[in-house]
């Protein structure tokens, strides 16, 4: 090797190896995000631990703008955060916002945090712990969650009386009781209006796989004639989707997408976490919660608690590109008369809003696919029963495996 | 029924192996396998989505689908997979260290760099251009085909000139008698007076900036989007087709659009397909699965095989893959 070779290759190796430090320090800098930091001591500390990007529309997102409102709203009040945190590595974040920062109250903002939580709150029993969607608890750790099949039924609502084809399609992430729970609230919901619909389902399996979610709305398009979408996954390839395709609608998840297709986007489920968080809080705050007492504390938001709201955007419940054409499609309600969709979906929404909720999509008489009556006329299914949910009510593609619950295999 | 439109999702998806795989095929041709090839499709992927905004204020008239910062932001995404090459290329080729560890750190270091560089992008598609279809005339007009094949992207098309262009480069050319004497026997090539090292850096700098190329198809062409995880680990797939395409670059065409075939249709087989009238129904997981199974199924009948001269002329395998050389 040459001298004027070696030199240039000790010139590309030190190159190489500024570069690599370059990105450790970038990477180790961005890690902990804090804000508010060094307050008076007095103050409720709150830390939150999230496992996705705090910019991403969805999930994460929806926590950290519900931290930020709180953080703004009360004085007592001190919020931190750590984003980007991998499933089954929250510990030592948790250390840190408790040893550090002095963390009084922790959030885990996922399922997969459950055990770590369990685990922590074991190692910290003066720390008040809760996590989202789990359904471990111990004296110190709560559990605390949103759920949106009110919303999906709404949702169904509008897609039975949007589709022209009388197919609607659903890209569901996993076969997990919370998704079927949602595929049948949206089933119930178009079969109300339009007795003729299919609801073609499609399973990616996995929460975040945009190309792929991306393709099971094309193969819904493409092969089942599906012209209404749902879904439920973390990204927003099927809103993105719809709004490049002509004559496809779609229903945002989660989060305010309806910016991301204007023309396109129905409606959809948001989610109001500060609406939880500030009652956790506060209750916190005024002695009611304490590290003694969350063994049976289990908070599930519903529009009732004001913890869900319909819309693809905070600022309408449904897009009003298609008010004309949800009031030109009217059926009989046993109650409410002859009335527009538009109308319907607004007069449920106050029905669910209701302290005494009156109404509820699964309320019998409810048969699977199989045909078996799962739910007598006239009840009401329980929270219990909800959240356990295994079967579903006639959908295509409702069943992947064969050992499911009142599934038929064809 | 609109059947054109699974086509074009399938055109669409098999794009995004087809790129990568015909770099990867000179990088391999020329006897360094480049392991990387996940790594620099994400920080492709998030350094051409970033660029393209940052640089959205001048956003202007589009030219072939994209703006002036679509147009660079691909250059980007070239020029990163290109500089993450180069590291493999260093240390592999020029240090002669061992190419597989060097590939596997590259993959790493290439999804640790999207993540970081790409933090501040994530869910910026509204304020981000996007390259748009641009449908070719008269040859749109050709029923089904014309929709599916020539309705699409500017990537797309180059994809279409790629194949044939690197088959004759590969094949017909000087550079890829070069390319391939130098991925069979380096010393002969060597005493021909053949510079080893230039060429196998060549041939693995190509590589990435195709690897780059297809990640900014991914973030600014098909998806508009950039999130970490974009990918999905589908980068591993590139390295599985290139031994399923035995090192050619239209087997490298048709394994591309099988696999893609299989991505795309992977969710319609979990509710059963009807195929000559039998409903066959398949697992997601076991349809994901099938890449890695049969370039297992390759390895495996290509090594039974590869003690015939002649077949193995046929296979194509580079007989110095991964080997390094010594100049001196």
């Amino acid at each position: 090797m040459s001298e004027s070779g070696y030199n240039a290759n000790v010139l590309i190796g030190v190159a190489i190896i500024g570069l690599l430090i370059g990105a450790g320090l970038g990477f180790g800098g961005s890690q902990i995000a804090t804000s508010d930091e060094g307050g008076v001591s007095g103050k409720l500390k709150v830390g939150f631990i999230y496992v996705g990007p705090t910019g991403d529309i969805g999930w994460t997102a929806a926590h950290d703008k519900a931290r930020m409102i709180l953080d703004e709203k009360y004085d007592w009040l001190e919020t931190n955060f750590v984003a980007d945190v991998t499933e089954g590595q929250e510990g030592p974040f948790i250390d840190n916002l408790i040893n550090d920062w002095g963390a009084d109250v922790i959030f885990t903002t996922s399922f997969g945090f459950m055990d770590g939580t369990i685990a922590k709150g074991l190692e910290y029993p003066d720390t008040i712990f809760f996590h989202i969607s789990g359904f471990k608890r111990a004296k110190n750790v709560g559990t605390v969650f949103a759920d949106f099949y009110q919303l999906y039924f709404l949702n169904g609502l509008m897609a039975g009386a949007l589709t022209q084809t009388d197919q609607i399609g659903y890209v569901a992430a996993f076969e997990l009781p919370e998704l079927i729970r949602h595929i049948n609230a949206f089933q119930l919901g178009a079969r109300f209006i339009n007795p003729d619909v299919t609801t073609h389902v499609t399973w990616i399996n996995s929460w975040f796989d945009p190309t792929s979610a991306r393709n099971a709305a094309t193969s819904l398009v493409g092969a089942e004639d599906v012209d209404v979408l749902a879904f439920t996954e973390d990204t927003a390839a099927v809103v993105e989707y719809a709004e490049e395709t002509a004559n496809v609608y779609a229903f945002s998840h989660y989060s305010p997408m309806q910016v991301l297709g204007p023309t396109s986007t129905i409606s959809g489920q948001l989610v109001k976490w500060e609406v939880l968080y500030e009652s956790i809080i506060q209750k916190i705050f005024l002695g009611e919660y304490t590290n003694e007492n969350l063994e049976n504390v289990d908070i599930l938001g519903l529009l009732k608690e004001d913890a869900v709201q319909l819309g693809g955007s905070f600022d309408e419940v449904i897009n009003s590109e298609f008010k004309t054409r949800l009031e030109a499609v009217t059926v009989d309600d046993p109650l409410l008369g002859t009335i527009n969709v538009w109308d319907l979906v607004l007069a449920r929404i106050d029905e669910m809003s209701d302290t005494n909720v009156r109404f509820e999509p699964f309320t019998g008489p409810i048969y699977d696919q199989d045909g078996v009556l799962r739910l007598a006329d006239g009840e009401r299914m329980s929270i219990g029963d909800l959240l356990s949910i295994l079967w579903f009510i006639g959908v295509e593609g409702g069943c992947t495996t064969a050992n499911d619950v009142g599934c038929v295999v064809s | 029924m609109s059947e054109h439109i699974i086509a074009s999702a399938i055109v669409i998806s098999s794009t995004f192996f087809l790129i990568p795989t015909i770099g990867e095929i000179f990088a391999e041709k020329s006897g360094v396998l480049n392991l990387g090839i996940e790594g620099m499709i994400v920080a492709g992927a998030a350094g051409s989505f970033l660029t393209t905004y940052l640089l959205r204020g001048l956003a202007g008239p589009k030219f072939l689908g994209g703006d002036i910062t679509v147009w660079i932001g691909l250059l980007a995404g070239m020029l990163i997979g290109t500089v993450l090459a180069l590291l493999h290329s260093f240390v592999s080729v020029t240090l002669n260290r061992n190419q597989i560890v060097s590939g596997i750190a590259l993959t790493i270091f290439g999804t640790g760099l999207g993540g970081l560089f790409g933090r501040g992008v994530v869910g910026k598609q509204i304020e981000t251009s996007k390259l748009d279809d641009i449908s070719i005339p008269i040859l749109k007009e050709i029923p089904f085909f014309g929709a599916v094949l020539f309705n699409r992207d500017i990537i797309v098309y180059f994809s279409y000139i790629l194949v044939p262009l690197a088959w004759f480069i590969l094949f017909r050319t000087k550079l890829g008698l070069m390319i391939r004497t130098v991925g069979e026997n380096p010393i002969s090539a060597h005493n021909q007076g053949i510079n080893v090292k230039k060429i196998r850096h060549m041939s693995v700098l190509f590589g990435g900036a195709l690897a780059g190329l297809s990640g900014a198809y991914l973030s600014l062409a098909w998806l508009g989007r950039w999130q970490e995880g974009i990918t999905n680990d589908r980068g591993w797939i590139v390295i599985a087709l290139v031994i399923v395409a035995l090192w050619h670059p239209i087997n490298a065409l048709i394994g591309s659009y099988i696999f893609g075939v299989f991505w795309v249709y992977k969710l319609q087989f979990a509710n059963g397909v009807d195929v000559l009238g039998f409903t066959i129904k398949a697992d997601s997981n076991l349809m994901d699965m099938l890449p890695y199974l049969s370039t297992l199924g390759f390895l495996i009948i290509g090594s039974v095989m590869i003690n015939f001269s002649k077949v193995k002329r046929l296979i194509g395998a580079p007989t110095e893959l991964t080997v390094p050389f010594y100049d001196d």
